[in-house]
């Protein structure tokens, strides 16, 4: 496989105001995706989310998309049919939401939900062999007790292990690109770590592309080898996590700053003084 | 000028809070930390009245919540809620919300003290004439603790006032809250997930779990992590 | 703007400035659906016909033509005569007087009543909610026309008597809906600020959880009108409406059935006529469901 898994030029993404014009929430966006794992970081409206959600063809109908290039590993999304998309999210591209509860079907237990992932990856697998790969599935991200959750319905389960089987229920496909949106806001600080720590070992281990959309600058420094910063619909800031503490922009620093930390000072926070010309710095 | 002591409170079936005592000294601020579901939120929602079952004892400056009536109350503990788009009623002006408490305590001249109460939290007084939608989250967050302040109370109860709020709009909504703490003398509560905002704000804070108090740390402890309990030790690891 | 950097100038202006903002939104988003506005368009000629019902008819419409007994449309009868010689058009257009007394009545007795029992019973819960609860399904379960014949029979034919007859079996609905409503919104942290701040549970309800019921309360009404002009009019087709010598359209109906093979015009000219105010009403409270509506608001 050569060149990159995604490639994003100049993407646009535009709703329509009450008076009838355009108000565009995504203004020029490109970047590429290799087999590694990116963050998108930016506070709401920041356009992160409709970024992910292009890429993916989830967007609502009322929305305006246009992009010079929008490809996934070499198909030119912006061409490929309906049914083509829709085969793609099914099998080589995945997405993680937020809450798991508007991702699971609230009326089939858990295992059916899963089993049926599998089978629409793999219609010649016989019913037997699809429930054991569910059982290892979710036993891969360590929920203790498999048979019985496969038993469960959406409700009955809490948060983490909700976003347990949102995991496993995506990575049973084996997808080429798995695209996290907040995947840990609504989870707990403890349980949140564990979450990570499995989503990083699939997807090392299984050499995904990740996008992992998130408002929290720190944990995706921690958690991706990438970060890409928006601000009102552009990127301002491309940066390798590591260096994340050597931001330039003031955009990014900002950010940084404005957190209070256990151990930090009592001081008033510095707060961020938005400048026009971020808006048209060029991404 | 906070007491609490042993409250117990049961939703059909199950304990949402579990003997828990604290208390608050006048001018204080104190943090309940803990993660979902630890009954942290419903501590503060029955201090103020809005839990109708509940067990032990409630002191507010001197008045019992049990028999206190709630005029009573709400003159000396407000409550500023967590989510700023559920807390301020869709139809009407945000200059209507602010005078509301006042003209139900008829507090005179409602009218000129919510163009000071907005200037007061920064946002001046031409915002009285918006409609909630119009403001983006921090604002309506700023609005609604405008509204708390209306009847000069002396506590304020925060539940979770920033975890809606994106990190750049959290840095200024604290900010503003340390700013009214010192100039009023205010006594706060603030409920809170994040550790990091609790030691920002709190003098004092109880770690709960599972409805139950995990232990209560001074700010030093907290900073020097000096706690004692296991899964404090998580909580602060993890944070 | 002047208004926003001013406040303490005039604040009633500057509500009424900022409320007026809000209804040219609303009016904006409301013009970008063409069968809505039709639907406004039909309502509106018919407030405008029943307003100027005098200067638009051509004849009287109570006056007996013999000699133009069930006569044709023609230049001079523009919808025909009914079988006492009486303008079909004129009678259509005072009639359209009728179609809406019955209406506004119907709705301003309805909507009220069950808006108030749905807010306090979803509000206060507890018994209140149990025992008005009870009652309205009790309402609910006998059919709409039957309980609206008994009435009208205990009570006598008339028009009044009508519109009280069909408020007995509209207001339900009302009730359900507000109740469904008060419900969500008495758990609401805006509500809880104000219980807060001391509010009275009549306060609470009457400036807090009201408000929240009126948009559906609105859009059900307007569907609603489309019900009760046909339930009127089936009333006055079964003789116990409005009385003659009244040009109510239902009762015009039920005259002209007898001559509908050879004088076609007699009934079909207000079946049309009611069926084009259904529609207007139906086509209106679609297009405000669509923007009043809390479950199909998703674009701003």
């Amino acid at each position: 496989m050569t060149g990159p898994l995604v490639e994003i030029e100049n993407l646009r993404v535009a709703f329509r105001n009450d008076d009838g014009s355009w108000n565009d929430a995504v203004r020029g966006v490109s970047f590429s995706l290799g087999r590694e794992k990116l963050g998108i970081v930016g506070e709401s409206g920041s356009g992160k989310s409709l970024t992910g959600r292009s890429l993916l063809g989830v967007l609502p109908d009322y929305a305006r998309i246009s992009a010079d290039r929008l490809r996934f590993d070499g198909i030119d999304l912006t061409t490929a049919s309906p049914k083509l998309r829709r085969s793609l999210r099914g099998g080589r591209m995945g997405m993680i939401l937020q809450d798991p509860k508007y991702s699971l079907n609230p009326v089939m237990n858990v295992g059916k939900q899963i089993i049926e992932a599998i089978r629409i990856g793999d219609r010649k697998l016989s019913g037997a062999e699809a429930r054991r790969q569910a059982v290892t599935s979710l036993e891969a991200v360590q929920i203790r007790d498999p048979e019985r959750v496969m038993g469960l319905y959406p409700h009955e389960l809490s948060g983490g292990m909700g976003q347990r089987v949102m995991i496993a229920m995506m990575v049973v496909r084996e997808p080429d690109l798995l695209i996290a949106d907040e995947p840990t806001s609504a989870l707990d600080v403890t349980v949140r770590t564990q979450v990570l720590s499995i989503m990083d070992e699939l997807v090392t281990r299984r050499g995904m592309g990740l996008i992992f959309i998130s408002h929290d600058l720190n944990l995706v420094s921690k958690f991706c080898d990438r970060v890409i910063v928006m601000y009102a619909g552009r990127i301002v800031e491309t940066l390798d996590a590591k260096n994340l503490h050597a931001a330039q922009h003031p955009y990014t620093r900002g950010l940084l700053a404005c957190l209070p930390s256990i151990d930090g000072s009592l001081e008033p926070l510095p707060t961020l003084t938005r400048d026009a010309s971020w808006l048209e710095a060029a991404s | 000028m906070i007491t609490v002591e042993n409250l117990t409170v049961r939703f059909s079936g199950s304990t949402a809070v579990d003997t828990v005592s604290f208390t608050v000294a006048q001018g204080e601020s104190f943090g309940l930390v803990g993660e979902s579901g630890s009954g942290k939120s419903t501590i503060l929602r029955t201090m103020v009245g809005l839990n109708r079952h509940w067990s032990g004892r409630i002191i507010i400056n001197g008045m019992d919540a049990r028999t206190t009536r709630q005029r009573d109350l709400a003159r000396t503990a407000q409550m500023v809620f967590q989510d700023p788009y559920g807390s301020l009623h869709p139809r009407y002006t945000i200059g209507q919300q602010i005078a509301e408490p006042m003209l139900i305590n008829g507090i005179a001249d409602p009218v000129g003290r919510t163009a000071e109460l907005l200037d007061l939290i920064g946002l001046g007084a031409k915002f009285q004439f918006r409609f909630p939608h119009e403001l983006s989250g921090g604002q309506r967050q700023r609005v609604a603790i405008a509204r708390a302040l209306s009847l000069s109370p002396r506590i304020l109860l925060l539940d979770e006032p920033t975890s809606a709020l994106d990190v750049s709009i959290q840095a200024e909504i604290l900010n503003l809250l340390n700013r009214l703490r010192r100039e009023l003398g205010l006594t706060f509560v603030i409920v809170s997930h994040d550790l990091a905002v609790i030691s920002y704000m709190c003098e004092r804070l109880m770690v709960m779990r599972n409805a139950r108090e995990v232990e209560t740390l001074t700010r030093e402890q907290l900073r020097a992590s000096d706690v004692r309990d296991d899964y404090s030790r998580q909580l602060l690891a993890a944070s | 703007m002047t208004l926003l950097t001013e406040p303490a100038a005039d604040p009633k202006a500057a509500i009424r400035a900022a409320r007026w903002k809000e209804f040219r939104s609303f009016a904006r988003r409301f013009f970008r659906n063409p069968l809505g506005v039709v639907g406004l368009f039909i309502v509106l000629v018919l407030i405008f016909v029943a307003a100027f019902a005098p200067w638009i008819a051509t004849h009287d419409p109570y006056m007996p033509t013999l000699t133009a007994r069930l006569a044709a449309p023609s230049a001079e009868w523009w919808f025909g005569a009914d079988e006492l010689g009486r303008d079909i058009y004129s009678r259509l257009v005072h009639g359209s007087r009728l179609t809406l007394l019955i209406v506004a009545l119907v709705i301003v007795t309805s909507a009220p009543l069950g808006l108030i029992i749905g807010a306090v019973a979803g509000t206060r819960g507890g018994w209140i909610d149990a025992v008005f609860m009870r009652i309205t399904d009790v309402f609910l379960a006998i059919p709409k026309l039957l309980l609206a014949l008994a009435f009208v029979a205990a009570l006598g034919p008339g028009i009044v008597n009508a519109a009280l007859a069909i408020t007995l079996t509209a207001w339900p609905p009302y009730a359900r809906l507000a109740r469904a409503e008060a419900m969500v919104v008495r758990n609401s942290d805006y509500v809880n600020a104000v219980r807060l701040a001391g509010a009275s549970e009549f306060r609470i309800i009457v400036f807090h959880v009201i408000p929240m019921c009126l948009s559906s309360v609105i859009v059900r009404m307007t569907f609603d009108m489309a019900g009760i002009i046909l339930t009127a009019a089936g009333l006055g087709f079964i003789g116990l409406g409005a009385q003659p010598p009244l040009p109510e359209w239902g009762a015009m109906i039920s005259t002209g059935r007898k001559f509908i093979f050879d004088q076609w015009w007699v009934a079909t000219v207000p079946g049309i006529a009611i069926f084009t105010v259904s529609l207007g009403f139906n086509l209106l409270g679609d297009a405000l469901r669509d923007l009043l509506d809390p479950h199909l608001r998703q674009r701003k």
